[in-house]
């Protein structure tokens, strides 16, 4: 099975085990961050809305970071590429949003 | 090394092209079916100019003449040069980074076979006799159902759904075979232009496709299903249309122009026997245009009225692509400069193609400025423009390639004293043709107007562009000719037959074997095989010792999804129409064959995932036996 392993870099990069507990960091951390976004929806009527607002969008931008980083291995060696394209895809759509809202929604 | 052996059953004749996942074959089916294609779009061509040989001609009523615009444009760059691109990527690429398949061979038949059904689907509205008439780019409300209420403008989204599909599998396949599957030492930075430029044309289709699929999805809710998206009286609104269809539309022009660039660099290097005069700013070049491609899509709406601030940004952004353009023009200047050139037949494309695109690009910068915009804007300078990137740019280089790599696809030199004709009547004939349109169009001729009264200083241009279109049908007969008397003559071409090969593709037989490489093949610096040949060696040095290879089994399944697909087509676009019989009706209006037709794909994806593939081994004894040079 030589020929398999040589024609192909991907099969030959070995991951080292890292073991679980940054994973059981992470685990922790995400459900930390749901806790204050159900506080925050909690404490409507006491707190200004906008800012609830914007604290949902924070803790939804850090899990999805969360997310990407420990659960899918983009901060290990040999994502690059994964990366490059997902910035490359959200720009691109990034650019469609903001094309819809702005000349066809708006205008 | 012991492993289990499964016998996979080996088929034959037109079985074989059914069930086929080898990259070439399928890259041979991509060239037959982008030919066909090509050839009918090239005939709707013809008809167009001999409706536009003299004033008020009768040779063609409007709406024929509609239709001819609509499915020329349409045909050609989504059935045409698509898959003539496909073709040669999927025949070469995988030889180029000295794999022995794509990343995802049965993907890959799934594509092709997607991208024909649909291609078929809409080349039967010409059978069925509603024909798509909104032209190629299909703006809402006239191609909405108020204003085209016949069955032309379902062909054209279902058709291109489907083939969409294909493009969009094709293009996530390259990226993850170039990604993935290239040879030992096979850096980035050493991987032969073509590969790169068909990287980045992948990376667009990866983006660009789902703006158009969106956009297809919601005319065809829009046509089919009553919905209200593009319809004012509703709420719709039919610029959002125009901006879906061209964040997608700039795209697909580079997704169409990068491949040619990476054969001409290919190209030029080779018959110049010169290392490409800088590589990395090449690569660098090609990156920036796929970037800024998706940055300046509203310069095709600068009459749309979109404001003058945005109108003078996206001018400015189109402007700045002449400058990764005008890098390329000057390397391939240079690379040619001081080099022993041999004016091959696929050099003479090559070097044809730098002064026209040059060209083309001229009259891009002139069309990127707004002000300017408005006075060019749809008269036949446009068409002048758009030709002269897409045939004397992209059709160019296809011929370029299909002369250079002709040897290794199918092991046979294709004319060599035929072919040089053939390319100076394809390229007379093509100034011919569209030089003049600059001049009709700066005179005031509008395009897509179907005849035009005399003595407004149109006549004697229009008759010459007619005259350069009948030429360049004659050019691409000669080509024709050339393949047909090159394949009665014995497939002897030997593994380098330019002899001045520098790429991977040149080491192995022509044509390859279904393995490719027997080793693979270690790569030690770019030009892999000219710093070989450099060093006195005769072959590649193997990266593995001779071991059995692993290949894909072949399958019947691509070949039922995409006629399910197609069959679904047909089911949706007919499902409320009255046909005066009974067993019609009670077919298509109760969703009966549409429902049928996904039953099909559904089907056929189902057994994909639950039947166990394991493919096939060839043995190392067999290996031997073929006697074959690594």
């Amino acid at each position: 099975m030589a020929a398999q392993q040589a024609a192909s870099d991907q099969s030959k990069r070995r991951h080292k085990h890292e073991g679980p507990q940054k994973h059981i960091v992470a685990f922790i951390f995400s459900i930390v961050l749901t806790l204050i976004a159900f506080a925050a929806v909690g404490s409507a009527g006491e707190v200004n809305t906008t800012f609830i607002y914007i604290i949902l969008m924070v803790m939804a931008i850090l899990q999805v970071v969360i997310q990407m980083a420990y659960w899918m291995h983009m901060k290990d060696k040999g994502h690059m590429l994964p990366i490059v394209f997902m910035f490359g895809g959200a720009i691109v759509a990034l650019t469609c949003i903001v094309m819809a809202v702005y000349w066809v929604w708006w205008g | 090394m012991a492993h289990t052996t499964h016998t996979v059953k080996r088929y034959s004749g037109l079985m074989d092209w059914l069930t086929t996942v080898d990259h070439k074959k399928i890259g041979v089916l991509y060239l037959i079916a982008g030919a066909f294609f090509f050839g009918i779009g090239g005939i709707e061509a013809i008809l167009i100019r001999i409706q536009l040989i003299k004033p008020q001609n009768t040779f063609l009523d409007a709406q024929t003449f509609n239709e001819l615009i609509t499915m020329h444009g349409t045909t050609m760059i989504f059935l045409g040069v698509m898959p003539i691109i496909f073709a040669l990527m999927n025949a070469i690429i995988p030889l180029q980074i000295g794999a022995r398949d794509v990343a995802f061979p049965f993907l890959n038949a799934l594509g092709f076979w997607t991208f024909f059904f649909g291609g078929l689907l809409l080349n039967l509205s010409w059978l069925i006799g509603s024909v798509p008439d909104a032209g190629w780019t299909s703006y809402v409300p006239l191609a909405s159902t108020t204003y085209s209420t016949h069955h032309g403008v379902d062909f054209y989204v279902l058709g291109l759904q489907i083939a969409g599909i294909g493009t969009l599998l094709g293009g996530i396949n390259f990226l993850a075979t170039i990604i993935n599957m290239r040879a030992p030492g096979m850096s980035f930075m050493r991987m032969p232009m073509f590969t790169w430029a068909s990287f980045i044309t992948s990376a667009l289709i990866l983006f660009a496709f789902p703006a158009v699929t969106v956009g297809l999805v919601l005319l065809m809710f829009d046509r089919l299903f009553g919905g209200n998206f593009f319809e004012v009286a509703n709420g719709g609104n039919p610029i959002l249309w125009q901006h879906i269809f061209w964040i997608f539309g700039h795209p697909e022009v580079y997704i169409l122009i990068l491949p040619a660039f990476g054969i001409i660099s290919d190209v030029v290097s080779t018959f110049s026997r010169k290392r490409l005069f800088g590589y990395s700013s090449m690569v660098f070049a090609t990156i920036l245009i796929g970037f800024l491609g998706f940055m300046v899509w509203a310069h095709h709406m600068f009459a749309t009225g979109l404001g003058p601030v945005a109108n003078a940004l996206f001018s400015i952004a189109t402007m700045l692509i002449a400058v990764p353009t005008g890098i390329k023009i000057f390397n391939w200047l240079f690379t040619m400069w001081g080099g022993s050139i041999k004016f091959t037949a696929a050099n003479l494309y090559a070097v044809g193609f730098i002064p026209t695109f040059v060209m083309g690009g001229v009259t891009g910068v002139m069309l990127a400025s707004a002000p300017a915009d408005f006075q060019f804007h749809d008269t036949y300078f446009v068409v002048a423009h758009f030709h002269y990137v897409i045939v004397g740019g992209l059709v160019l280089g296809l011929f370029a390639g299909l002369h250079y790599w002709w040897p290794k696809m199918f092991g046979r030199v294709l004319k060599e004293g035929l072919g040089k004709a053939t390319f100076w009547m394809f390229f007379i004939g093509f100034q011919l043709t569209f030089f003049v349109q600059h001049f009709l169009g700066l005179t005031g001729m509008p395009r897509r107007v179907f005849t035009y009264l005399p003595n407004q200083r149109f006549d004697l241009m229009n008759l010459i562009s007619t005259i350069g279109a009948i030429m360049m049908g004659i050019g691409v007969l000669m080509f024709l000719w050339n393949v047909l008397v090159t394949s009665l003559k014995p497939a002897n071409a030997s593994n380098d037959p330019w002899e001045d090969g520098r790429t991977l593709e040149w080491t192995i037989p022509s044509p390859p074997p279904e393995y490719n490489f027997k080793q693979t093949p270690l790569v030690r610096g770019y030009d892999a095989w000219w710093k070989e040949k450099m060093e006195g060696n005769t072959e590649m040095q193997p990266a593995e010792p001779v071991g059995s290879i692993h290949m894909p089994s072949p399958s019947i399944l691509p070949f039922f999804m995409g006629i399910g697909l197609f069959i679904a087509g047909f089911g949706f676009m007919f499902a409320k129409d009255d046909f005066n019989n009974a067993l019609l009706n009670g077919l298509f209006n109760n969703y009966v064959v549409a429902g049928v037709g996904l039953l099909i794909t559904l089907t056929c994806m189902f057994l994909r995932s639950v039947i166990d593939d394991p493919g096939y081994h060839i043995e190392k004894e067999e290996l031997e036996d073929k006697g074959v040079k690594a």
